[in-house]
């Protein structure tokens, strides 16, 4: 086992694991925060995205010992951040989840495309959330919020 | 599925990563291959050097003839512009679509041509720049990227020689790409690159081999181009079925006609 | 967004209750449970296709880690599939009892304190087998001489059976007759959250309690009860969050009663959780269904019969409860599709090879038969020298031949297919369509243009199960609606929602019975503690099977707060209504809340004799026990590049009807992810098996999931043709989306290379397969 030793949603912590453990066993198996969901373990579906410094990765194919000395960001400290409020308004109203597996993986990736493209196109939305699968919505829905979280943001 | 364990070992300086290497050990860069393989257990490591604390294989060197890369400079780097671009707006085309962008957040250049992957873009891209690769071991040495890439997954680093950097001379020679795949960020089934100039360059991956120059085509550019391809095909792509072959043709004079364009 | 007053809920689109904590990261999926001692499971897989076992060697792991069939306790076998004496019954063992019949199968169960320990432990297990020839393709596995799966059957076939309407030999001098071939490739459902199970015995209640990501839970623990002999008062099956279905988690599946029995031999709760190869190669596989069909018709284009063969490659063992019957004769009995077509004979195969067994995929054959009939009409067309759509027009039932029984036998109840595709044809602007096409595209890539129309029999009950010799009849649903002192009220209900919506559409049509609101009620599914026995989520039935239970008991309690309403304002009954949270009478009007108090906390307020509690149960089966037809047609615009074949989307049309909406938001929803599973059969998801019966698509690196960039928007157009037979006229619809996608982009591709004669037959029309076909016409290589 190896000690890692990072800020986990603002709070400093030292997590011991095994040195194979990537950051989502890391933050769901260790410190418990399931709000992470891991739909394939091979870094194909994008439910695990975390924020690792403030950028999205995904968090089934990042190893959790890199992480020392960085700064990890998950769903769980978003409930609060006004940011990911107005986002998720606009997935409800816009109906963009239906089971709701993907959607913490869509949230994280949303907030990284409105900080990144204040006025995103459909087809930008939609580039830049290709390799996140949602089986169920269709993505119409999460591309239209994403679009009109970004502009009641941008109004902000 | 999870990896098997392994000992892991994150070094923070070079010599003290070139001291623990051994011909068993496995580099860490970004991972996004390597972790989707350990976790699918078709490939597992001894000893895991983490190379992402080394100083040495970050920032950027800027010369008049030339921007050096290290070699942990990731894809969205590149694609945002946050290091100086040598090819003209080429390099963030390419890495813009590479896998998809929390992928890109952390795979990295060097990662990608050490793996050389046969679909995979940078090697391509680096070729069609005749970019130099700048390697570290029990010497430093350098290497042209076209006797670098050797065949599939297979380049000519040594056991414990790590990618420090790549140098990519500068081009303003206009360009085109054109990629084939199945869906938006899967590997490409057929990669072309044309950087025009005055010797220009064409690039062809998803072979079964390795990134290929398409040296006939490139002298042919103004004479029997599809006859040229087609024979550049056969030695860069012998195996190739038919349907690679119309894909391979397709891909090389569409990124031809956007360069000449 | 509405106000809270208002006296109907049915018909609006109402946010739904279930988004907040899955916005919050604050839902339960079963890899979500944490209990103390837990040991995660991972299986040992069959490497083999074919095989006998000749031993398992545990590869020293330390006793108790390495479970196979002979360490569990005795599990009795699962007959599944139709209670027919022509259908021959391969029982799928949780694990692998002697042979192993597919790559995939389960041989093992490892324990391990996590999951990556107990792959450890079967990474070094070694299974030794005996190889024997892989059976890869459904059609040559009935060949004379074929190696043989089932050592018990004459061949591969599990059922061989005829399909027939009408007299095809009164049609068989036709002028016209013409022969094609078509295949839809093998898929998995593939939701997000894989399968998953975390069992235990709790002790205080003398349970064994399985948590399981099922569609289902009460039918499961019934199928638990029989494998394992438990009574199913012992047995208690919790579906919590499921991260989607599409019907891949509506079997009984070995793992899960592996992990039940071996719960029972253990002191401490296990835990598997399917990982996506795990999925890809064991889960619930879908379609693979082959096409040899001749069509016979009038040189008008009049289709007068169809003929021909479909066999189903169904894997190598029969799913609880319905085993794979069920998808080929739905294949052949749609093939009319919503065409006057009368002469129907099929010969059907269903047939047993080396690959994970067959079951229910969103759509569930409708897909095949879909692909199947729309490419053949426009075949039929192009041969004729007939326009597309005037084809269909020549062919489509029309509304005042309603209701119409197909040759296929099923009962088209009502709506107006003609109106339909001339909306759809409309709204795809046709002629606009045609002027680009003409135009050329500057890349080279061509445009085309397709029509697929389709419908989706929902909502069947007890005589159209009872007609396919299902084991299990869902021919119902159960409801119960308790209120409480406060007058709030719980619904609760043994359907599962995974993502349609039920906790909020169930709680509109609640609420409109009660005269509440959405917000005063609550919608618990999903475990068979808490509410009364019922079938699950599927066959696109919950909103006509539940939403009709619901409704009833709703019905039955409303008469009983109006007794005491009237009671306690001194009127009658019948002069009562509910609705505002209030009970009104001639004289004056008295809170819900006031009548749930007296109901069930103050019973000396009631009527002389009247039970006191709110609690009513309905049961509900539609009059119409055939079903009721939603139906639509898609509309789709592709572009095609000629030699890399790739194919992109450039606009997609829905006309649909499926009777009134309870909450068009969801129903919309519904729609838009049901056509981009169509999509994903069309153009990208796959799994092969190579030539020695290994599946070659066992990640998402190489099965492809569409994403945002694969899927258009889409443009919907709703008709509204309400049920007769159903409450509320609605028809169920979850099914739909996915069925008309494969044949609308084959006949927009057909229509792009329609000058070269390209033909597009196979599913997914993978740029390869698209570029192959171009070469074909054109003669190339």
């Amino acid at each position: 086992m190896i000690d890692v030793t990072l800020t986990l949603n603002g709070t400093p912590r030292t997590v011991s694991v095994e040195p194979r453990e990537t950051l989502s066993d890391l933050v769901r198996n260790r410190c418990d925060m399931t709000g992470t969901h891991v739909g394939c373990d091979h870094g194909a579906c994008g439910a695990c995205t975390v924020h690792l410094d403030g950028m999205p990765v995904r968090s089934c194919i990042v190893l959790a010992a890199t992480c020392d000395g960085r700064e990890v960001r998950t769903i769980e400290a978003t409930r609060k951040d006004e940011t990911f409020g107005v986002i998720r308004r606009h997935f409800h109203e816009k109906h963009a989840l239906q089971c709701g597996f993907c959607t913490l993986g869509m949230l994280m990736m949303a907030a990284d495309i409105i900080a990144r493209h204040p006025t995103p196109s459909e087809d930008q939305i939609r580039n830049a959330l290709s390799g996140q699968v949602c089986r169920c919505t269709g993505y119409m829905g999460i591309v239209a919020a994403i679009a009109s979280a970004a502009e009641e943001l941008r109004g902000a | 599925m999870k990896s098997a364990n392994f000992e892991y070992l994150r070094p923070t300086s070079l010599p003290d990563a070139l001291d623990a290497a051994n011909d068993e050990t496995t580099f860490l860069a970004g991972g996004q291959s390597l972790m989707a393989m350990l976790n699918l257990r078709v490939t597992s490591a001894e000893t895991m050097i983490d190379l992402s604390r080394l100083s040495e294989l970050r920032g950027v060197n800027e010369t008049p003839d030339a921007v050096t890369l290290g070699a942990l400079t990731t894809h969205a780097m590149i694609e945002d512009g946050a290091v100086p671009d040598p090819s003209g707006g080429l390099m963030p085309r390419i890495a813009s679509k590479i896998a998809y962008r929390a992928v890109r957040n952390m795979g990295t250049i060097g990662g990608s041509l050490a793996l050389a992957d046969p679909a995979a873009d940078w090697p391509c891209c680096l070729l069609a720049l005749d970019a130099t690769v700048l390697i570290e071991g029990a010497t430093s040495r350098e290497e042209a990227i076209e006797d670098f890439l050797q065949d599939a997954y297979t380049t000519t680093l040594e056991a414990g020689e790590i990618i420090r950097a790549i140098r990519i001379p500068r081009n303003t020679a206009p360009w085109g790409v054109y990629k084939v795949t199945r869906k938006s960020g899967a590997f490409a089934d057929s990669l072309a690159i044309c950087v025009l100039g005055d010797a220009p360059r064409i690039a062809l991956t998803g072979t079964q081999s390795r990134a290929q120059r398409l040296r006939r085509a490139e002298s042919a550019l103004h004479g029997d181009l599809r006859a040229a391809i087609l024979a550049d095909l056969a030695d860069a792509d012998p195996d190739a079925d038919a349907y690679k072959r119309r894909c391979h043709l397709a891909t090389v004079l569409a990124a031809i006609k956007e360069a000449q364009s | 967004m509405h106000s809270e007053t208002a006296d109907r809920w049915i018909g609006k689109p109402l946010l739904r209750k279930e988004d907040a904590r899955h916005l919050l990261g604050a839902s339960q999926f079963v890899a979500d449970l944490r209990l103390p001692h837990m040991q995660d499971v991972a299986f040992v897989r069959s490497a083999s296709a074919h095989g006998r076992i000749l031993s398992i060697d545990a590869g020293g792991a330390e006793p108790g880690t390495v479970w196979t069939l002979a360490d569990l306790p005795t599990i009795h076998p699962l007959f599944a599939g139709p209670e027919l004496g022509t259908f021959r019954n391969a029982v799928y063992p949780p694990l692998a009892d002697g042979k192993v019949l597919f790559a995939g199968q389960p041989v093992a169960m490892c324990l391990g304190a996590n999951r990556a320990l107990a792959e450890d432990v079967a990474s070094a297990v070694w299974v030794d087998v005996e190889e024997l020839p892989p059976v890869i393709d459904a059609v040559n596995a009935l060949a004379k001489g074929a190696a043989r799966l089932h050592d018990d059957w004459p061949d591969n076939g599990f059922i061989h059976s005829v399909i027939t309407g009408g007299d095809i030999a009164s049609v068989a001098d036709a002028p016209v007759r013409m022969r094609r071939r078509f295949k839809m490739n093998r898929q998995a459902a593939n939701p997000l959250e894989t399968r998953g199970v975390v069992a235990y015995r709790d002790h205080r209640t003398d349970e064994l309690v399985v948590y399981t990501s099922t569609q289902g839970p009460h039918v499961m623990r019934h199928g638990l009860s029989i494998a394992l002999g438990i009574p199913e008062h012992r047995l208690r099956v919790v579906a919590v969050d499921v991260g989607g279905g599409f019907g891949g988690k509506n079997r009984l599946m070995p793992e899960e009663i592996a992990m039940a029995a071996l719960a029972l031999s253990v002191d401490h709760p296990v835990r598997w959780i399917e990982d996506r190869n795990e999925h890809l190669i064991a889960s619930v596989h879908a379609r693979e269904h082959h096409y040899d069909l001749t069509v016979l018709a009038e040189r008008d284009g009049t289709i007068l019969g169809i003929e021909g063969s479909i066999h189903v490659d169904a894997g190598a063992y029969a799913l609880w409860p319905s085993g794979p019957f069920m998808e080929t004769s739905m294949a052949a009995r749609n093939l009319p599709g919503s065409y006057r077509i009368q002469h129907l004979n099929i010969d059907t195969h269903t047939v047993a090879t080396n690959k994970a067994p067959l079951g229910p995929y969103r759509g569930v054959a409708r897909p095949g038969a879909c692909f199947a009939i729309e490419r053949l009409v426009d075949e039929l067309a192009h041969e004729l020298g007939i326009d597309p759509v005037e084809i269909r027009h020549r062919n489509l039932v029309g509304p005042t031949e309603m209701p119409y029984r197909t040759g296929g036998g099923l009962r088209l109840d009502n709506g107006d297919y003609p109106t339909a595709l001339d909306k759809a044809v409309a709204m795809i602007d046709l002629p606009a369509v045609r002027a680009r096409q003409a135009a050329g595209e500057p890349d080279g890539t061509r445009i085309g243009v397709g029509f697929a129309c389709y419908t989706e029999q929902s909502g069947h009950g007890t005589v159209e199960w009872v007609k396919r010799k299902s084991r299990v009849v869902p021919g119902y649903e159960t409801a119960t609606i308790r209120m409480m002192p406060d007058g709030s009220a719980q619904v609760l209900v043994a359907i599962q929602s995974h993502g349609q919506g039920l906790e909020t559409s169930l709680a509109q049509i609640a609420a409109d019975g009660l005269g509440l609101t959405p917000a005063q009620i609550v919608v618990r599914h999903g475990d068979t503690s808490i509410s009364p026995f019922g079938f699950g989520t599927f066959a696109s039935r919950s909103i006509v099977f539940c939403g009709g239970a619901v409704t009833k008991a709703a019905a039955a309690l409303a008469e009983k707060i109006r007794a005491v309403a009237a009671h306690l304002l001194q009127t009658t009954p019948d002069l009562i209504t509910l609705r505002d949270g209030a009970a009104h009478g001639p004289q004056g009007s008295i809170p819900i809340p006031e009548i749930a108090r007296a109901a069930n906390i103050r019973p000396e307020a009631l009527p002389e004799g009247m039970a006191p509690g709110l609690e009513a149960t309905a049961t509900y089966e539609p009059p119409e026990s055939g079903g009721v037809f939603s139906y639509g047609v898609h509309a789709v615009v592709v572009a095609a590049h000629p030699e890399t074949g790739v194919t992109r989307i450039l606009d997609y049309v829905v006309v649909e009807d499926c009777g009134n909406l309870i909450n068009p938001m969801i129903v919309d929803g519904q729609i838009i992810g049901g056509v981009a599973q169509g999509i994903g059969t069309a153009l990208y998801e796959e799994i092969p098996y190579d030539e020695t019966g290994q599946p070659i698509a066992t990640t998402w690196g190489d099965y492809l999931m569409p994403c945002a960039p694969e899927i258009p928007s889409f443009r919907i157009g709703h008709m509204v043709t309400p049920a007769t037979s159903t409450e509320h006229g609605v028809k169920g619809m979850g099914e739909g989306g996915a069925i008309a996608p494969p044949a609308a982009i084959a006949n927009a591709l057909t229509d792009a290379f329609r000058d070269i004669g390209a033909k597009f037959c196979e599913t997914p029309m993978t740029p390869r397969r698209v570029s192959d076909a171009v070469a074909l016409a054109r003669g190339e290589e």
